[in-house]
């Protein structure tokens, strides 16, 4: 509640500054002095209010993950579509030419690309999928007081580096303490957990997991150690099995995930194997009984059958076909649908007004609702993903209150 | 779902039944803990054996060894659905891996290695990391750089013992590891060939004079090596079903650690080596500290090599192989 009214506050203060001078954004007291900018940022140089949020968008186009890139491109064309359709105050305009512009998952390439798209005066810059390529766009971004939204970025660093970074994609340790939520769910009591020790990502959701389990009633009756080359996992499993553990917490990366759901199981361990979001993709080829009563967190799963996913689903399908329907397709159509609500939270189309509604907003897509906290980062659902012979399926979502 | 208060009404009873497969699972955690070393160790052994042959017969040490198990596995990768799609045993399938490992390892021999033999060991051991690096790469052209998972080759049960749950496959493996070794040391000491290859290393020319092909017998240890190496292979897969393009690198040095430790040259030793590896990773493992089991692998090895410079069970002279 506290938080809606900071933002209907700074709404409503952004409103008066917009109307009290256009040309007097120099003077200094702009009257918000909860706004979490230390100095005012230029107003955007089109001067006039022209109800068309430009939007410059950043995406892997090339390379190994140039599907996430064609998912971002669909969900951006099909959103833009939809809002310049509608009856929303506001409208969308890609600069570029509409085009996602490509930062090939490199994070040089990534700087370019954010020059490129700076050059042609954008509002506000959407992405990137990955934390590396993020991470220096930010910086940059921080320093002109660009709003850049991330989408696939779960680094927690990503929106600590400045006021006008934002994303649409929970953080890393996030899915640790939605799994505990889930252990706790399934009625599991005693929990082991298996992490990589020479990784950031490992580390983070273990430690999430493991601050949140005493209030999910959970103990933890073991924790063991490996690295990201290991693939003797047996020492590991077998104490385990002899902690008595019903759910095992294994915050890993896909490749190794197989080595360990066959030697948990060949250990004896019976009980629920839970990961994050680095599980996605495992081959589970030769092991499809192994996989039985493993899970793990995700972004969003096009199976959930909440109205919003649907409806975007099927909207995307039709179009586009399922191919390049994944989770940064997802993240991308809320993330241009944050910027409309932002535009009309914040009271006008350029820059310091989208930040000014994006700050502690609240928001309902499909990535179901959520609000930002103070960093910028959302508190939202996760999808949990099972296995049914080998294949991925949704089990369901689950949201920050348990439910 | 369970009930949560249930367990509580009876927390004293819970606590003593709690008590009590505590002191089990700490019996059934050793007997596990042991499996697991041996079944690892296996593996070490059989890939260390292949080391100690060529080493004993021509002082090389083939660094390309390790990449020769991972030849092996991806020939796995792609022959076991075959088998499997024809109806035939899974386990078959490795009559195909001997086979490509051979082929590649008799290749190495004759295209890489025997025109540098004469320009000493410094040239021998360079051209071996060489080849090492241009399998590895090699495999990443032919295959790609994502990991594979090769399908289960053997289903078989488990069982219990004393708590432990025994994986069949794990004791099947330690079984072919030992049956490897005997056969090799029965065929080194008792056939001709056998005693040809412990004649060439202790004198070439005077092999050469006694009729000993030298080329021949040395290429026929490469063949018998990567032979083994495709044993290996089936083994690792067995119970790591995945292939990376350098999962030859590591594995390779642990078995040449192995190798080293038990008397490199030594057939026993080979296997005594590995054995030794495998129980020393997996209870520094369970019972020291996870993090540090391969820091103190490595120290055992500088230690042993320290009090007993030829390995545990090497000869500083005499005979090799």
């Amino acid at each position: 509640m506290k938080k809606k009214f900071l933002s209907i506050l700074l709404c409503a203060a952004m409103t008066v500054v917009m109307f009290t001078g256009c040309g007097k954004a120099s003077d200094g007291g702009d009257g918000t002095p909860a706004a979490k900018e230390g100095t005012s940022a230029p107003v955007a140089a089109s001067g006039e209010e022209d109800h068309v949020i430009r939007i410059g968008a950043v995406c892997a186009m090339t390379g190994g993950s140039a599907i996430y890139g064609e998912g971002a491109q669909n969900a951006i064309d099909l959103a833009v579509e939809e809002i310049n359709a509608g009856d929303s105050e506001y409208k969308v305009e890609i600069v570029n030419g509409g085009k996602v512009v490509d930062d090939a998952k490199d994070s040089k390439q990534a700087v370019n690309a954010y020059n490129s798209l700076i050059s042609e005066s954008p509002e506000a810059i959407v992405g990137s999928f990955f934390s590396s390529v993020t991470l220096p766009m930010a910086e940059l971004a921080n320093e002109q007081n660009m709003l850049l939204l991330a989408t696939g970025a779960t680094n927690y660093q990503v929106t600590l580096i400045g006021p006008t970074i934002f994303r649409d994609c929970f953080i890393d340790p996030y899915q640790g303490k939605m799994a505990a939520l889930f252990a706790k769910e399934q009625g599991a009591s005693k929990i082991a957990i298996i992490y990589a020790k020479d990784d950031d990502y490992s580390n983070g959701l273990k430690d999430a997991f493991v601050e949140n389990a005493d209030s999910n009633g959970l103990e933890i009756v073991y924790t063991g150690e490996c690295t990201t080359t290991d693939t003797d996992f047996t020492a590991q499993a077998s104490q385990a099995v002899a902690a008595g553990a019903d759910f095992l917490f294994y915050p890993c990366f896909l490749d190794t995930v197989p080595l360990l759901v066959q030697q948990a199981r060949d250990a004896g361990f019976e009980g629920i194997t839970m990961g994050g979001d680095g599980w996605d993709g495992s081959d589970t080829a030769g092991l499809e009984t192994y996989f039985d009563n493993c899970y793990f967190t995700n972004h969003y799963s096009s199976e959930d059958t909440s109205e919003a996913v649907q409806n975007f689903v099927n909207k995307y399908t039709e179009k586009y076909g399922s191919e390049s329907l994944n989770a940064c397709a997802a993240l991308y159509y809320d993330a241009i649908y944050m910027l409309v609500q932002a535009a009309e939270d914040g009271g006008g189309s350029d820059t310091e007004s989208l930040v000014k509604g994006m700050t502690g907003m609240t928001f309902t897509g499909v990535g179901g609702t959520f609000t930002l906290d103070e960093n910028g980062d959302p508190e939202k659902s996760v999808a949990i993903n099972t296995y049914e012979n080998g294949q991925v399926k949704w089990f369901k979502t689950l949201s920050p209150e348990g439910k | 779902m369970q009930s949560v208060s249930a367990p509580r009404l009876f927390q004293k009873e819970v606590k003593i039944e709690s008590n009590r497969k505590g002191r089990c699972s700490e019996v059934s955690l050793f007997i596990q803990s042991v499996i697991n070393g041996l079944n690892q160790g296996a593996i070490y052994a059989l890939i260390a054996l292949g080391y100690t042959m060529v080493y004993g017969i021509i002082r090389m040490i083939n660094l390309a060894h390790g990449d020769f198990i991972m030849v092996g596995a991806y020939t796995l990768f792609y022959t076991v659905p075959l088998m499997i799609h024809y109806g035939m045993p899974a386990w078959l399938a490795v009559i195909a891996a001997v086979a490509v490992c051979v082929v590649v390892g008799v290749t190495v021999e004759v295209v890489a290695y025997r025109p540098v033999r004469g320009a000493g060991s410094m040239t021998a051991l360079i051209t071996a990391l060489a080849m090492s690096l241009f399998l590895e790469n090699l495999a990443m052209v032919l295959f790609g750089s994502n990991p594979k998972s090769v399908t289960a080759i053997f289903t078989l049960p488990s069982v219990d013992f004393l708590g432990a749950k025994l994986q069949c496959k794990y004791l099947l493996t330690i079984a072919i590891g030992l049956i490897m070794m005997l056969g090799l040391q029965l065929f080194v000491k008792k056939t001709r060939l056998g005693k040809a290859m412990r004649a060439v290393p202790q004198d070439k020319q005077a092999s050469t004079l006694m009729g000993i092909n030298v080329n021949r017998i040395i290429t026929i240890t490469f063949a018998i090596g990567s032979g083994l190496a495709a044993v290996a292979a089936l083994m690792y897969c067995s119970t790591y079903p995945r292939c990376t393009t350098d999962m030859g690198s590591m594995m390779g040095l642990k078995a040449f650690i192995a190798a080293v430790l038990g008397g490199i040259g030594s057939i026993p030793g080979a296997m005594l080596g590995g054995i030794i590896v495998g129980l020393v990773e997996i209870f520094v493992k369970v019972y020291i500290a996870p993090g540090w089991y391969e820091a103190i692998t490595y120290s055992l090895l500088i230690i042993v090599l320290l009090v007993k410079p030829s390995g545990i069970l090497g000869k500083n002279v005499g005979e090799k192989v």
